[in-house]
Protein backbone atom coordinates (compact mmCIF):
# COMPACT_ATOMS: atom_id res chain seq x y z
CA UNK A 1 0.00 0.00 0.00
CA UNK A 2 1.36 3.55 -0.68
CA UNK A 3 1.53 5.82 2.07
CA UNK A 4 1.56 9.55 0.42
CA UNK A 5 3.42 11.57 3.39
CA UNK A 6 3.02 15.19 4.02
CA UNK A 7 3.77 18.04 6.68
CA UNK A 8 0.73 19.44 8.55
CA UNK A 9 1.12 23.03 6.90
CA UNK A 10 -1.55 24.10 4.37
CA UNK A 11 0.76 23.78 1.12
CA UNK A 12 2.12 20.30 2.99
CA UNK A 13 5.81 21.57 2.18
CA UNK A 14 8.27 21.62 5.78
CA UNK A 15 7.48 25.07 7.37
CA UNK A 16 10.56 27.95 6.67
CA UNK A 17 11.21 28.94 9.83
CA UNK A 18 11.95 25.61 11.11
CA UNK A 19 14.17 24.56 8.31
CA UNK A 20 16.11 27.90 8.49
CA UNK A 21 16.14 27.24 12.86
CA UNK A 22 17.96 23.78 12.29
CA UNK A 23 19.67 24.80 9.07
CA UNK A 24 21.17 28.06 10.16
CA UNK A 25 23.06 26.23 13.02
CA UNK A 26 25.32 24.37 10.68
CA UNK A 27 25.68 26.93 8.24
CA UNK A 28 27.37 29.06 11.29
CA UNK A 29 29.31 26.50 12.25
CA UNK A 30 30.64 25.86 8.98
CA UNK A 31 31.61 29.30 8.33
CA UNK A 32 33.49 29.98 12.56
CA UNK A 33 34.80 26.62 12.55
CA UNK A 34 37.76 27.90 10.60
CA UNK A 35 38.09 31.15 12.70
CA UNK A 36 38.36 29.74 16.33
CA UNK A 37 41.06 27.18 14.67
CA UNK A 38 38.75 24.07 15.04
CA UNK A 39 39.34 21.00 12.90
CA UNK A 40 38.99 17.37 13.09
CA UNK A 41 42.65 16.79 12.83
CA UNK A 42 43.37 19.01 15.68
CA UNK A 43 40.87 17.81 18.05
CA UNK A 44 42.32 14.37 17.35
CA UNK A 45 45.34 15.12 17.81
CA UNK A 46 45.00 16.41 21.33
CA UNK A 47 43.67 13.05 22.48
CA UNK A 48 46.73 12.01 23.37
CA UNK A 49 47.72 14.70 25.49
CA UNK A 50 44.15 14.20 27.03
CA UNK A 51 44.34 10.53 27.93
CA UNK A 52 47.98 11.27 29.83
CA UNK A 53 46.22 14.44 31.83
CA UNK A 54 43.58 11.87 32.74
CA UNK A 55 46.26 9.13 33.69
CA UNK A 56 47.48 10.97 35.70
CA UNK A 57 44.73 11.54 38.08
CA UNK A 58 44.74 8.22 38.88
CA UNK A 59 46.92 8.10 42.05
CA UNK A 60 46.69 8.45 45.64
CA UNK A 61 45.07 11.38 47.06
CA UNK A 62 46.80 13.50 49.24
CA UNK A 63 45.29 12.44 52.76
CA UNK A 64 46.72 15.16 54.48
CA UNK A 65 45.65 18.03 52.37
CA UNK A 66 42.22 16.81 53.83
CA UNK A 67 41.42 19.36 56.25
CA UNK A 68 42.65 22.33 53.81
CA UNK A 69 40.24 20.91 51.82
CA UNK A 70 37.89 21.23 53.94
CA UNK A 71 38.31 24.51 55.48
CA UNK A 72 38.41 25.97 51.90
CA UNK A 73 34.83 23.90 50.33
CA UNK A 74 33.13 25.30 54.02
CA UNK A 75 34.46 29.05 52.88
CA UNK A 76 33.37 28.70 49.56
CA UNK A 77 29.89 26.85 50.49
CA UNK A 78 29.83 30.23 52.94
CA UNK A 79 30.88 33.17 50.37
CA UNK A 80 27.54 31.25 48.02
CA UNK A 81 24.93 31.42 50.88
CA UNK A 82 26.16 34.85 52.18
CA UNK A 83 26.40 36.34 48.56
CA UNK A 84 22.97 34.58 47.37
CA UNK A 85 21.32 36.04 51.09
CA UNK A 86 22.82 39.64 50.93
CA UNK A 87 21.33 39.59 47.16
CA UNK A 88 17.73 38.77 47.42
CA UNK A 89 17.60 41.91 49.95
CA UNK A 90 18.83 43.76 47.22
CA UNK A 91 16.98 42.99 44.42
CA UNK A 92 13.51 42.14 45.44
CA UNK A 93 13.13 45.97 45.56
CA UNK A 94 15.30 46.58 42.36
CA UNK A 95 13.12 43.98 41.09
CA UNK A 96 9.88 45.75 41.61
CA UNK A 97 10.74 48.26 40.07
CA UNK A 98 12.11 47.44 37.00
CA UNK A 99 9.00 45.22 36.51
CA UNK A 100 6.54 46.96 33.76
CA UNK A 101 3.49 46.19 35.65
CA UNK A 102 4.19 47.41 39.00
CA UNK A 103 6.98 49.75 38.43
CA UNK A 104 5.74 53.50 40.02
CA UNK A 105 6.96 55.35 36.97
CA UNK A 106 8.11 54.05 33.20
CA UNK A 107 11.47 56.02 33.88
CA UNK A 108 12.31 54.13 36.96
CA UNK A 109 11.35 51.48 35.44
CA UNK A 110 13.64 52.31 31.98
CA UNK A 111 16.05 53.31 35.32
CA UNK A 112 16.35 50.30 36.99
CA UNK A 113 16.39 48.10 33.68
CA UNK A 114 19.30 49.57 32.52
CA UNK A 115 21.19 49.56 36.31
CA UNK A 116 20.21 45.58 36.51
CA UNK A 117 21.70 45.43 32.60
CA UNK A 118 24.94 47.20 33.46
CA UNK A 119 25.52 45.40 36.83
CA UNK A 120 25.59 42.28 35.04
CA UNK A 121 27.87 43.74 31.81
CA UNK A 122 31.04 42.38 33.80
CA UNK A 123 31.05 38.72 34.93
CA UNK A 124 31.87 37.75 38.51
CA UNK A 125 35.95 37.44 38.13
CA UNK A 126 36.24 40.90 36.56
CA UNK A 127 34.20 42.42 39.54
CA UNK A 128 36.32 40.41 42.06
CA UNK A 129 39.44 41.96 40.73
CA UNK A 130 38.26 45.14 41.23
CA UNK A 131 36.92 44.42 44.86
CA UNK A 132 40.54 42.71 45.24
CA UNK A 133 42.25 45.38 44.26
CA UNK A 134 39.90 47.85 46.78
CA UNK A 135 39.23 45.61 49.88
CA UNK A 136 42.75 43.18 49.62
CA UNK A 137 42.85 39.28 49.47
CA UNK A 138 40.37 36.79 51.14
CA UNK A 139 36.39 36.00 51.09
CA UNK A 140 35.34 39.33 51.38
CA UNK A 141 35.52 40.71 48.03
CA UNK A 142 34.40 37.44 46.47
CA UNK A 143 31.24 37.79 48.35
CA UNK A 144 30.51 41.31 47.13
CA UNK A 145 31.72 40.71 43.67
CA UNK A 146 29.51 37.70 43.66
CA UNK A 147 26.50 39.47 45.59
CA UNK A 148 26.78 42.34 42.84
CA UNK A 149 26.49 40.17 40.01
CA UNK A 150 23.77 37.89 41.42
CA UNK A 151 21.87 41.64 41.83
CA UNK A 152 21.98 42.24 38.19
CA UNK A 153 20.71 38.45 37.56
CA UNK A 154 17.85 38.19 40.15
CA UNK A 155 16.61 41.59 39.81
CA UNK A 156 16.15 40.79 36.04
CA UNK A 157 14.20 37.11 37.20
CA UNK A 158 12.12 38.62 40.17
CA UNK A 159 10.96 41.36 37.16
CA UNK A 160 10.13 38.90 34.72
CA UNK A 161 8.38 36.96 37.44
CA UNK A 162 6.23 39.89 38.15
CA UNK A 163 5.64 40.99 34.52
CA UNK A 164 3.46 37.15 33.64
CA UNK A 165 1.81 37.14 36.74
CA UNK A 166 -1.69 36.71 36.12
CA UNK A 167 -3.88 39.80 35.43
CA UNK A 168 -7.39 38.76 36.84
CA UNK A 169 -5.65 38.45 40.36
CA UNK A 170 -4.42 42.08 40.12
CA UNK A 171 -7.54 43.56 38.81
CA UNK A 172 -9.66 42.11 41.81
CA UNK A 173 -7.48 43.92 43.72
CA UNK A 174 -7.70 46.82 42.31
CA UNK A 175 -11.60 46.93 41.99
CA UNK A 176 -11.88 47.06 46.14
CA UNK A 177 -9.86 50.13 45.98
CA UNK A 178 -6.30 49.20 46.55
CA UNK A 179 -3.34 51.17 46.33
CA UNK A 180 -0.40 50.32 43.64
CA UNK A 181 1.83 48.87 46.42
CA UNK A 182 -0.36 47.03 48.56
CA UNK A 183 -1.40 45.10 44.54
CA UNK A 184 2.25 44.95 44.78
CA UNK A 185 2.36 42.79 47.90
CA UNK A 186 -0.77 40.84 47.63
CA UNK A 187 -1.49 40.41 44.18
CA UNK A 188 2.07 40.21 42.21
CA UNK A 189 4.67 38.84 44.57
CA UNK A 190 2.35 35.85 46.26
CA UNK A 191 1.90 35.10 42.32
CA UNK A 192 5.42 35.27 41.46
CA UNK A 193 6.33 33.22 44.30
CA UNK A 194 6.88 29.61 42.11
CA UNK A 195 9.31 31.68 39.25
CA UNK A 196 11.26 32.94 42.14
CA UNK A 197 11.85 29.72 43.56
CA UNK A 198 12.92 28.40 40.41
CA UNK A 199 15.13 31.09 39.67
CA UNK A 200 16.75 31.14 43.28
CA UNK A 201 17.20 27.31 43.22
CA UNK A 202 18.99 28.28 39.70
CA UNK A 203 21.39 31.28 41.23
CA UNK A 204 22.41 29.01 44.21
CA UNK A 205 23.83 26.48 41.81
CA UNK A 206 25.43 29.03 39.62
CA UNK A 207 26.55 30.95 42.77
CA UNK A 208 28.67 27.94 44.06
CA UNK A 209 30.30 26.99 41.04
CA UNK A 210 31.06 30.70 40.44
CA UNK A 211 32.18 31.29 44.12
CA UNK A 212 34.87 28.06 43.36
CA UNK A 213 36.96 29.91 41.10
CA UNK A 214 36.65 32.87 42.28
CA UNK A 215 39.68 32.19 44.40
CA UNK A 216 41.53 32.64 41.16
CA UNK A 217 42.20 35.95 41.28
CA UNK A 218 42.49 35.78 44.68
CA UNK A 219 39.04 36.23 46.08
CA UNK A 220 38.86 33.63 48.81
CA UNK A 221 36.96 30.39 48.13
CA UNK A 222 38.64 26.60 47.14
CA UNK A 223 39.75 28.22 43.64
CA UNK A 224 42.96 29.15 44.67
CA UNK A 225 43.81 25.85 45.47
CA UNK A 226 42.81 24.43 42.50
CA UNK A 227 44.69 26.50 40.53
CA UNK A 228 47.81 26.43 42.31
CA UNK A 229 47.24 22.43 42.23
CA UNK A 230 47.09 23.13 38.41
CA UNK A 231 50.17 25.18 38.19
CA UNK A 232 52.09 22.46 40.23
CA UNK A 233 50.80 19.45 38.54
CA UNK A 234 49.99 18.61 42.09
CA UNK A 235 47.26 15.71 40.57
CA UNK A 236 47.08 14.38 43.84
CA UNK A 237 44.78 17.25 45.47
CA UNK A 238 43.39 18.39 41.70
CA UNK A 239 41.19 15.19 42.09
CA UNK A 240 40.17 15.77 45.75
CA UNK A 241 39.14 18.87 44.59
CA UNK A 242 37.21 18.09 41.75
CA UNK A 243 35.25 15.29 43.19
CA UNK A 244 34.12 17.60 46.53
CA UNK A 245 33.13 20.06 44.05
CA UNK A 246 30.97 17.42 42.31
CA UNK A 247 29.90 16.16 44.94
CA UNK A 248 28.79 19.65 46.68
CA UNK A 249 27.05 20.76 43.39
CA UNK A 250 24.96 17.15 43.38
CA UNK A 251 24.21 17.64 46.68
CA UNK A 252 22.83 20.84 46.41
CA UNK A 253 21.07 19.77 43.20
CA UNK A 254 19.43 17.16 45.14
CA UNK A 255 18.03 19.31 47.84
CA UNK A 256 16.77 22.09 45.80
CA UNK A 257 14.42 19.42 43.95
CA UNK A 258 13.40 18.44 47.55
CA UNK A 259 12.79 21.98 48.06
CA UNK A 260 11.09 23.05 44.96
CA UNK A 261 8.42 20.14 45.21
CA UNK A 262 7.61 21.24 48.42
CA UNK A 263 7.57 25.05 48.22
CA UNK A 264 5.57 24.76 44.74
CA UNK A 265 3.04 21.77 45.77
CA UNK A 266 0.36 22.39 49.03
CA UNK A 267 2.84 21.43 51.46
CA UNK A 268 4.35 25.00 51.48
CA UNK A 269 1.27 27.27 52.18
CA UNK A 270 2.13 31.03 51.34
CA UNK A 271 0.60 32.78 54.19
CA UNK B 1 -33.05 58.00 45.97
CA UNK B 2 -31.06 57.05 43.15
CA UNK B 3 -27.67 54.34 44.04
CA UNK B 4 -26.04 54.80 40.61
CA UNK B 5 -26.90 57.81 38.13
CA UNK B 6 -25.57 57.34 34.71
CA UNK B 7 -25.44 60.73 32.07
CA UNK B 8 -24.89 60.73 28.87
CA UNK B 9 -22.74 57.92 29.23
CA UNK B 10 -20.05 56.77 26.15
CA UNK B 11 -17.53 55.00 26.06
CA UNK B 12 -15.01 54.47 23.32
CA UNK B 13 -11.71 52.18 23.56
CA UNK B 14 -8.97 53.50 21.90
CA UNK B 15 -8.76 51.07 19.09
CA UNK B 16 -11.77 53.51 18.19
CA UNK B 17 -14.78 50.66 19.03
CA UNK B 18 -17.80 52.67 20.92
CA UNK B 19 -18.48 50.12 23.41
CA UNK B 20 -21.12 52.32 25.14
CA UNK B 21 -23.41 54.54 23.40
CA UNK B 22 -25.32 58.09 25.35
CA UNK B 23 -26.03 55.63 28.73
CA UNK B 24 -28.59 57.33 30.80
CA UNK B 25 -29.46 55.03 34.10
CA UNK B 26 -31.08 56.00 36.71
CA UNK B 27 -30.69 52.87 39.88
CA UNK B 28 -32.35 52.82 42.96
CA UNK B 29 -30.46 51.54 46.24
CA UNK B 30 -31.69 47.83 47.40
CA UNK B 31 -32.66 47.35 43.79
CA UNK B 32 -31.48 43.60 41.49
CA UNK B 33 -30.81 44.80 38.30
CA UNK B 34 -30.14 42.21 35.80
CA UNK B 35 -28.42 43.11 32.32
CA UNK B 36 -29.05 40.86 29.40
CA UNK B 37 -27.64 41.28 25.84
CA UNK B 38 -25.17 39.68 23.07
CA UNK B 39 -21.88 38.91 23.76
CA UNK B 40 -20.09 42.39 22.49
CA UNK B 41 -23.39 44.34 23.97
CA UNK B 42 -21.36 46.28 26.23
CA UNK B 43 -22.72 44.67 29.52
CA UNK B 44 -18.94 44.19 31.25
CA UNK B 45 -17.73 47.58 29.86
CA UNK B 46 -20.82 49.10 31.54
CA UNK B 47 -20.01 47.47 34.79
CA UNK B 48 -16.57 48.49 34.08
CA UNK B 49 -17.10 51.87 33.57
CA UNK B 50 -19.39 52.19 37.16
CA UNK B 51 -16.54 51.56 39.61
CA UNK B 52 -14.01 52.77 36.81
CA UNK B 53 -12.03 50.08 36.10
CA UNK B 54 -12.73 51.65 32.37
CA UNK B 55 -13.08 54.71 32.90
CA UNK B 56 -16.13 56.66 30.72
CA UNK B 57 -15.20 58.72 27.49
CA UNK B 58 -17.53 61.08 28.35
CA UNK B 59 -20.36 61.59 30.73
CA UNK B 60 -21.25 61.62 34.35
CA UNK B 61 -21.42 58.36 36.94
CA UNK B 62 -22.37 59.15 40.24
CA UNK B 63 -22.90 56.94 42.68
CA UNK B 64 -24.49 57.88 45.89
CA UNK B 65 -24.92 61.80 45.08
CA UNK B 66 -20.69 61.62 44.36
CA UNK B 67 -19.73 62.30 40.58
CA UNK B 68 -16.99 59.80 39.71
CA UNK B 69 -13.80 61.73 39.29
CA UNK B 70 -9.48 59.94 38.75
CA UNK B 71 -9.12 61.97 42.18
CA UNK B 72 -11.55 60.13 44.17
CA UNK B 73 -11.79 56.34 42.11
CA UNK B 74 -10.02 54.40 44.89
CA UNK B 75 -11.92 55.76 46.75
CA UNK B 76 -14.98 55.36 45.65
CA UNK B 77 -14.20 51.94 44.32
CA UNK B 78 -13.77 50.86 48.28
CA UNK B 79 -17.39 51.10 48.65
CA UNK B 80 -18.07 49.24 45.20
CA UNK B 81 -17.82 45.54 45.82
CA UNK B 82 -17.03 43.50 42.12
CA UNK B 83 -17.40 39.62 41.31
CA UNK B 84 -15.95 38.74 38.41
CA UNK B 85 -16.31 35.86 35.69
CA UNK B 86 -12.94 34.19 36.32
CA UNK B 87 -13.44 35.02 40.34
CA UNK B 88 -9.90 37.24 40.09
CA UNK B 89 -9.03 35.79 43.76
CA UNK B 90 -4.56 35.65 44.49
CA UNK B 91 -4.61 31.88 43.66
CA UNK B 92 -1.35 30.83 46.13
CA UNK B 93 -2.90 32.85 49.08
CA UNK B 94 -5.69 31.29 51.39
CA UNK B 95 -9.11 32.08 51.28
CA UNK B 96 -9.11 33.96 54.58
CA UNK B 97 -6.56 36.58 53.16
CA UNK B 98 -8.39 36.81 49.84
CA UNK B 99 -11.57 38.17 51.79
CA UNK B 100 -9.03 40.19 53.97
CA UNK B 101 -7.95 41.42 50.99
CA UNK B 102 -11.20 43.20 50.75
CA UNK B 103 -10.42 45.32 53.88
CA UNK B 104 -7.31 46.50 52.25
CA UNK B 105 -8.34 49.53 50.77
CA UNK B 106 -8.92 50.75 54.70
CA UNK B 107 -5.22 49.60 55.64
CA UNK B 108 -2.04 51.67 55.73
CA UNK B 109 0.82 50.80 54.15
CA UNK B 110 3.11 49.77 57.01
CA UNK B 111 0.55 47.44 58.48
CA UNK B 112 0.20 46.03 54.41
CA UNK B 113 3.62 45.75 54.47
CA UNK B 114 3.93 43.11 57.39
CA UNK B 115 0.43 41.51 56.17
CA UNK B 116 -1.32 42.44 59.80
CA UNK B 117 -4.72 42.83 59.64
CA UNK B 118 -6.72 44.06 63.29
CA UNK B 119 -8.65 41.98 64.91
CA UNK B 120 -11.57 43.87 63.77
CA UNK B 121 -11.36 42.84 60.29
CA UNK B 122 -10.87 39.30 61.65
CA UNK B 123 -14.28 39.76 62.22
CA UNK B 124 -16.08 41.09 59.36
CA UNK B 125 -14.14 38.36 57.50
CA UNK B 126 -15.53 35.75 58.99
CA UNK B 127 -18.76 37.17 59.21
CA UNK B 128 -18.52 37.53 55.40
CA UNK B 129 -17.03 33.70 54.98
CA UNK B 130 -20.56 32.74 57.64
CA UNK B 131 -22.83 34.10 54.99
CA UNK B 132 -21.32 32.56 52.01
CA UNK B 133 -20.98 29.34 54.13
CA UNK B 134 -17.32 28.73 53.43
CA UNK B 135 -16.12 29.13 57.48
CA UNK B 136 -14.61 25.96 57.40
CA UNK B 137 -12.46 26.41 54.33
CA UNK B 138 -10.94 29.61 55.56
CA UNK B 139 -7.52 28.26 55.76
CA UNK B 140 -7.53 26.60 52.53
CA UNK B 141 -5.25 27.93 49.21
CA UNK B 142 -7.80 29.52 47.34
CA UNK B 143 -7.02 27.33 44.41
CA UNK B 144 -7.71 24.35 46.17
CA UNK B 145 -11.53 24.90 45.54
CA UNK B 146 -13.95 24.32 43.25
CA UNK B 147 -15.21 27.19 40.99
CA UNK B 148 -18.53 27.62 42.75
CA UNK B 149 -16.58 27.96 46.20
CA UNK B 150 -13.87 30.24 44.51
CA UNK B 151 -16.75 32.62 43.31
CA UNK B 152 -18.43 32.28 46.84
CA UNK B 153 -15.13 33.66 48.32
CA UNK B 154 -14.75 36.20 45.51
CA UNK B 155 -18.68 37.80 46.92
CA UNK B 156 -17.28 37.05 50.43
CA UNK B 157 -14.23 39.49 49.70
CA UNK B 158 -17.01 41.87 48.27
CA UNK B 159 -18.65 41.36 51.26
CA UNK B 160 -15.79 42.63 53.78
CA UNK B 161 -15.85 45.73 51.85
CA UNK B 162 -19.02 46.00 53.42
CA UNK B 163 -19.92 47.93 49.92
CA UNK B 164 -23.47 49.65 48.97
CA UNK B 165 -23.10 48.27 45.70
CA UNK B 166 -21.76 44.70 44.45
CA UNK B 167 -21.23 44.70 41.02
CA UNK B 168 -21.21 41.12 39.23
CA UNK B 169 -19.87 40.78 35.91
CA UNK B 170 -20.73 37.38 34.40
CA UNK B 171 -20.55 35.48 37.78
CA UNK B 172 -22.22 32.24 36.62
CA UNK B 173 -20.64 31.91 33.32
CA UNK B 174 -18.11 29.62 34.38
CA UNK B 175 -20.34 27.40 36.43
CA UNK B 176 -22.44 24.50 36.32
CA UNK B 177 -25.54 25.03 36.69
CA UNK B 178 -26.49 24.08 40.56
CA UNK B 179 -23.50 26.29 41.35
CA UNK B 180 -24.90 29.22 39.24
CA UNK B 181 -28.49 28.64 40.95
CA UNK B 182 -26.24 28.84 44.35
CA UNK B 183 -24.32 31.61 43.82
CA UNK B 184 -27.28 33.81 42.07
CA UNK B 185 -29.65 32.82 44.93
CA UNK B 186 -26.91 34.03 47.21
CA UNK B 187 -26.65 37.48 45.88
CA UNK B 188 -30.26 37.55 45.75
CA UNK B 189 -29.95 37.06 49.40
CA UNK B 190 -27.32 39.47 49.85
CA UNK B 191 -29.72 42.26 47.96
CA UNK B 192 -32.99 41.52 50.15
CA UNK B 193 -31.38 41.06 53.77
CA UNK B 194 -28.72 43.63 53.82
CA UNK B 195 -30.14 46.34 51.05
CA UNK B 196 -27.03 46.16 49.08
CA UNK B 197 -27.75 47.17 45.29
CA UNK B 198 -26.61 44.33 42.87
CA UNK B 199 -26.10 44.48 39.05
CA UNK B 200 -25.33 41.67 37.58
CA UNK B 201 -24.44 40.80 33.90
CA UNK B 202 -25.84 37.42 32.85
CA UNK B 203 -26.33 35.42 29.30
CA UNK B 204 -29.50 33.51 30.42
CA UNK B 205 -32.41 35.07 30.45
CA UNK B 206 -34.28 32.79 32.51
CA UNK B 207 -32.38 33.36 35.44
CA UNK B 208 -32.30 36.81 35.20
CA UNK B 209 -36.65 36.74 35.15
CA UNK B 210 -35.75 34.85 38.08
CA UNK B 211 -33.97 36.66 40.38
CA UNK B 212 -34.23 40.13 38.97
CA UNK B 213 -36.46 43.14 39.80
CA UNK B 214 -35.04 45.00 37.09
CA UNK B 215 -33.79 43.83 33.94
CA UNK B 216 -31.50 46.22 31.44
CA UNK B 217 -31.16 44.99 27.99
CA UNK B 218 -28.36 46.24 25.61
CA UNK B 219 -27.40 45.65 21.96
CA UNK B 220 -24.68 47.45 20.03
CA UNK B 221 -23.99 49.92 23.27
CA UNK B 222 -27.25 51.27 23.37
CA UNK B 223 -30.21 50.50 25.93
CA UNK B 224 -32.70 48.20 24.05
CA UNK B 225 -34.70 47.45 26.77
CA UNK B 226 -34.99 48.72 30.72
CA UNK B 227 -38.16 47.39 32.93
CA UNK B 228 -39.57 44.46 35.10
CA UNK B 229 -39.21 40.99 33.88
CA UNK B 230 -43.08 40.42 33.70
CA UNK B 231 -42.30 43.43 30.42
CA UNK B 232 -39.60 41.49 28.65
CA UNK B 233 -41.86 39.77 25.57
CA UNK B 234 -40.26 37.20 23.28
CA UNK B 235 -40.33 39.99 20.22
CA UNK B 236 -38.59 41.91 22.72
CA UNK B 237 -36.23 39.21 23.37
CA UNK B 238 -35.56 38.74 19.21
CA UNK B 239 -35.28 42.32 18.85
CA UNK B 240 -32.56 42.40 21.88
CA UNK B 241 -30.41 39.18 20.89
CA UNK B 242 -31.06 40.43 16.91
CA UNK B 243 -32.75 37.64 15.82
CA UNK B 244 -34.77 39.30 13.49
CA UNK B 245 -36.71 36.18 11.96
CA UNK B 246 -39.88 34.04 13.95
CA UNK B 247 -38.50 31.33 14.88
CA UNK B 248 -41.67 29.24 12.47
CA UNK B 249 -40.01 30.64 9.29
CA UNK B 250 -36.32 29.65 10.41
CA UNK B 251 -37.85 26.23 10.79
CA UNK B 252 -39.22 26.63 7.36
CA UNK B 253 -35.78 27.37 5.62
CA UNK B 254 -34.39 24.58 7.19
CA UNK B 255 -37.29 22.51 5.73
CA UNK B 256 -36.91 23.76 2.57
CA UNK B 257 -33.00 23.11 2.69
CA UNK B 258 -33.91 19.85 3.49
CA UNK B 259 -36.00 19.11 0.07
CA UNK B 260 -33.45 21.04 -1.96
Amino acid sequence: MQINWRWPTPDGKPPVVTVLALALPLVLMFFTASVVGMSPDKLLSAMPRLLDFTQHLWVMPDWDYLPQLGKKMLETVEMTLLATALAIVLSLPLGILAARNASPHPWLYRFSRDLLSSIRALPELVWALVFVSALGLGPLPGIMALALVTVGFMGKFIAEAIEVVSAEAIEGLEATGCNKFQSILYAMLPQAVPDFIGSLLYILDHNLRAASILGLVGAGGIGYDMVMSMRLFNYERIGMIAISIYLLVTLLDRLSDVFRRKALGDLLNVH
Amino acid sequence: MACITLRNVTKTYPDGFCALKNINLDIAAGEFIAILGPSGAGKSTLLRTINALDPASSGEISIDGEVLTPRNRRRVRARIGMVFQQFNLVDRLNVMTNVLIGRLAERGWLSSLFYLFPQSDFQIAEAALREVDLLDKAWSRADKLSGGQQQRVGIARALAQQPKLILADEPVASLDPKASEDVLALLRKICTEKGITVVVNLHQVEYARQYADRIIALNAGSVMFDGSPEHLSPSKLAVIYGITTPLESRHADKLALAHA
